[in-house]
């Protein structure tokens, strides 16, 4: 398992960023300084405020909490649900496998941002309306991985045997397919982290995610929209932090995804 | 008892099995001999479920043939094996799956008989040899003693003497336990040794099937006939004329 | 191999699982629709007559199955139904909607094509040099950008900084330059990634040495050889395409303020006009699972081997 070794690295920092950003900002990210609004860069505040004086650098820390720790919880329950299908499907033969792969194909239907945008909006804002709609578009991706994976290993001798040796479904699943799933899960798991934050952001950016208050890059976005004559970094720095956070799990997606592809490169 | 009656299988299009019967009593050994391509592997998936026959049936008194009441020892020994588990682990499989504790005295006692150490079964697949591998692939087929073993060619990776031995082994634990054996097997001097009954497969035909005293006396086939010649003449079969 | 039937009969399964699904949802939304509807029709305090009226009406008290089959049946010979807010047509306002997002989505297209075909030729030239690692990090970049933030980067630039275009609402071709440009950007990014590496893998075929020494010239061996080897991974980005143009025209159409199917779907879902989200997500699927179909389709024309289990 060493190939995962970047991914930990770089979701470590992300994770300690979800978790600690909070704890190192300098000022609540709620306070009002009604003074001090739309404040440049540098001073008392170090990244500026926005339209209410509140300090930019701890409402993108603070938003770090809501974007990434969002990202991280829709990602995994996708990973868990999606690869749990998939895995039936491949395991439960041909009835099975083509009922999955359809009920797959419908949620397939339709690009993703839309329908988690219709889910959302339909079912009110607000966070758990959020997470439900990136989740309930963002598991087929897993069910198809897993179950390819999963129809390929179906024949193998050590399969075989374990189906043999009367050992249980859920059995044959922890022990034979899923260490042989880790891998590649963890490349589509590293795209679908990436897709969460934008889709997260996406949503708070048309009012159907995180509601305001709360510090979220995408919202942030939506405040600092109207001021882009007059103070535009103040929508330069949550479209950074998106684009950097994106850009840093892409890249060590790829890194995984070529450092898998040259192992398994015929020997 | 193994009845299989009747077994047609299709593969790819092509008929690979055609009427294919056999049976086969507890505590007896079945060779199957037949060239490469024959489908000897093919019947072998049949018994076991594996693949579905077109038509005909397969079952063990009567009844369809339950999964854990059967082992496979495969033709290639390592493939048998998850890459990712030590052999130890894949070995007492049979037993976990049945709740069972790994059986100290019968484990060991038959490492030993197969001549493989502790230290080795800790391995990984890919840190042993294939003669090792096929060893350890026979030992999980008989760790949790099922009533029915195939075996499709399970000594052919083996050296000529551990061949002998692990063969000896296998017979000594089939007259103590009483299961019935499936060999698949292109060495006629073990099935001479070891089977009471032979059947000759030929492109997907049972074209002989005999007492193996009958057989390695009069073979009636002529591919039959060309294999105990064969063996004749490179004296595989001495015990057997002795 | 039954294969043709077979994926007409997935496509019909995918639609009708698509229409059941997404009445499901809008069942269990929040609220009751018969007091949504007539707030958005009168306009002020209703009294529980009017909303009870409302409720049998629209058949909202009949129970799901009633009230499913109520909107299928229409839909099956291709009526769209009624806004429940307005009362009139769907169909008319969804068609001005799209003939205004069908512009945008061309030049989105069209822009992704001119910069993603140049930039892909001229990166697989020298694979590793700089051009490829430039157009690679370009691309990575692109992938990273989120649109709406890509939109407000283009309207501070070119709008408010050198006012070059207009940065809101619709009217003259300019209006079209900053949207257009934003989805451009966007569809170049993941093309010139795909594009890259289908270029990339049909060089390396082992074939093209054999051809070469058979005195097949280089122009020859491009377009008959190389063209028919990545035209099979292009199918496929079709499809994906075609989702990353709607789903970034709804975004961009939302930040340049212009009216079009994603204001449409956006104004539906905050009327609660629940036909109209109906609508617009039949619409969208059935243009996708044909998409797919032919796809499929054309999968299976290129090669035959391709089975229905793992297709
Ligand atoms: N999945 C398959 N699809 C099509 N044909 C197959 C398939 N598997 C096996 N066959 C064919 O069936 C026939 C029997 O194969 P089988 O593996 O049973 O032979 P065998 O007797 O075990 O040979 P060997 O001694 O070489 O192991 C062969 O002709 C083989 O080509
Ligand atoms: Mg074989």
């Amino acid at each position: 398992m060493r190939e995962l070794l970047p991914v930990l690295i770089v979701v470590g920092i992300l994770a300690a960023l979800a978790v600690f950003g909070p704890f190192i900002a300098p000022n609540p990210p709620n306070a009002i300084d009604i003074p001090n609004r739309l404040a440049p860069p540098g001073g008392e505040y170090l990244l500026g405020t926005d339209a209410m004086g509140r300090c930019i650098l701890s409402r993108l820390l603070h938003g770090a909490r809501w974007s990434l720790g969002l990202a991280f919880l829709v990602s995994t329950i996708g990973l868990i649900a999606g690869s749990v299908l998939g895995l039936v499907a491949a395991m439960g033969g041909r009835t099975v496998d083509w009922a999955v792969m359809r009920v797959t194909d419908i949620f397939l239907a339709f690009p993703d941002l839309v329908a988690a945008v219709v889910v959302a909006g339909v079912l009110g804002a607000g966070t758990s309306s959020l997470i439900f709609a990136l989740t309930v578009t963002g598991w087929m991706r897993y069910a198809r991985v897993a179950r390819g994976i999963g129809l390929g290993l179906a024949t193998r001798g050590h399969v075989v045997q374990a189906q043999l040796a009367g050992l249980s479904g859920p059995a044959i699943a922890r022990w034979h397919y899923v260490p042989a799933l880790v891998p590649s899960l963890t490349v589509v798991w590293t795209g679908m982290l990436a897709r969460a934050i934008l889709g997260i952001s996406a949503l708070g950016f048309l009012g159907f995610g995180v509601q305001p208050p709360t510090p979220e890059w995408g919202t942030m976005l939506l405040d600092a929209r109207v001021h882009i004559r007059s103070t535009p970094l103040q929508m330069i720095w949550p479209g950074m932090a998106v684009v950097f956070c994106v850009l840093a799990i892409n890249i060590t997606g790829d890194v995984l995804r070529d450092a898998l592809t040259d192992r398994d490169a015929p020997a | 008892m193994l009845t299989v009656e009747r077994l047609t299988v299709r593969r790819g299009g092509r008929e690979v099995l055609r009427d294919v019967s056999l049976s086969l009593a507890p505590g007896k050994t079945l060779a199957v001999l037949g060239e490469s391509g024959a489908g000897k592997s093919t019947l072998i998936a049949s018994v076991l479920g594996l693949i579905n026959p077109e038509h005909g049936m397969v079952s063990w008194d009567g009844r369809p043939i339950a999964r854990g009441a059967v082992a496979l020892v495969m033709q290639e020994p390592r493939a048998a094996f998850n890459s990712r588990l030590t052999l130890r682990r894949s070995v007492c499989e049979p037993l976990r799956a049945r709740g069972l504790p790994e059986d100290q005295d019968r484990f060991f006692r038959l490492c030993r008989g197969l001549e493989l150490e502790p230290d080795l079964l800790a391995r990984r697949p890919n840190q042993i040899s294939i003669g090792q591998a096929q060893r350890a692939g026979v030992l999980r087929a008989l760790i949790a003693a099922p009533p029915l073993i195939l075996f499709d060619e399970p000594l052919s990776a083996l050296d000529a003497a551990t061949q002998k031995h692990t063969a000896r082994l296998i017979s000594a634990i089939q007259r103590e336990e009483g299961f019935a054996a499936l060999i698949v097997t292109h060495d006629l001097g073990y099935a001479a040794a070891h089977a009471e009954n032979i059947a000759v497969l030929r492109e997907g035909r049972i074209e002989e099937a005999a007492d193996a005293d009958v057989f390695f006396r009069n073979p009636q086939s002529s591919y039959g006939q060309s294999l105990v010649n064969a063996a004749v003449a490179l004296g595989a079969l001495e015990h057997r004329a002795a | 191999m039954n294969g043709a039937a077979e994926l007409l009969l997935r496509s019909v399964v995918v639609l009708s699982g698509t229409a059941i699904l997404t009445f499901i949802l809008l069942w269990h939304a929040p609220g009751d629709p018969a007091l949504t509807i007539a707030v958005a029709r009168y306009d002020s305090v209703v009294s529980a007559d009017v909303v009870d009226r409302i409720r049998t009406e629209s058949g909202l008290d009949a129970g799901f199955w009633t009230a499913f089959s109520h909107w299928i049946t229409p839909l099956l010979s291709g009526d769209l139904g009624n806004s429940s807010v307005s009362g009139r047509p769907i169909w008319p306002e969804l068609r001005t909607a799209i003939l205004l997002t069908l512009p945008l989505a061309l030049m989105g297209l069209l822009i992704g094509l001119a910069l993603s075909i140049p930039l892909a030729i001229l990166a697989v030239r020298h694979p590793g040099g700089w051009i490829d690692r430039g157009a690679v990090a370009l691309a990575s970049l692109g992938a990273a950008m989120p649109a709406y933030w890509l939109a407000l980067l283009l309207i501070l630039a070119f709008a408010v900084k050198l006012l070059w275009f207009p940065a809101m609402g619709t009217g003259s071709a300019a209006h079209l330059v900053l949207p257009g440009l934003t989805l451009g950007l966007g569809v170049a990014a993941s093309l010139t990634r795909i594009l890259r590496s289908a270029l990339l893998e049909a060089k390396g075929a082992p074939f093209l040495p054999a051809l070469a020494r058979r005195g097949v010239g280089p122009r020859e061996r491009a377009f008959s050889h190389v063209a028919p080897h990545a035209a099979i991974p292009v199918l496929t980005v079709a499809g994906l395409e075609l989702a990353f143009l709607l789903e970034g025209a709804v975004m961009v159409e939302v930040i340049f303020a212009r009216p079009g199917l994603g204001g449409f779907l956006i104004h539906a879902i905050q009327a609660r006009d629940f036909p109209k989200v109906q609508a617009v997500v039949m619409l969208t699927a059935i243009l996708f699972v044909t998409v797919n179909l032919l796809t499929d389709l054309l999968y299976r024309l290129v090669d035959p081997r391709i089975g229905t289990r793992d297709a």
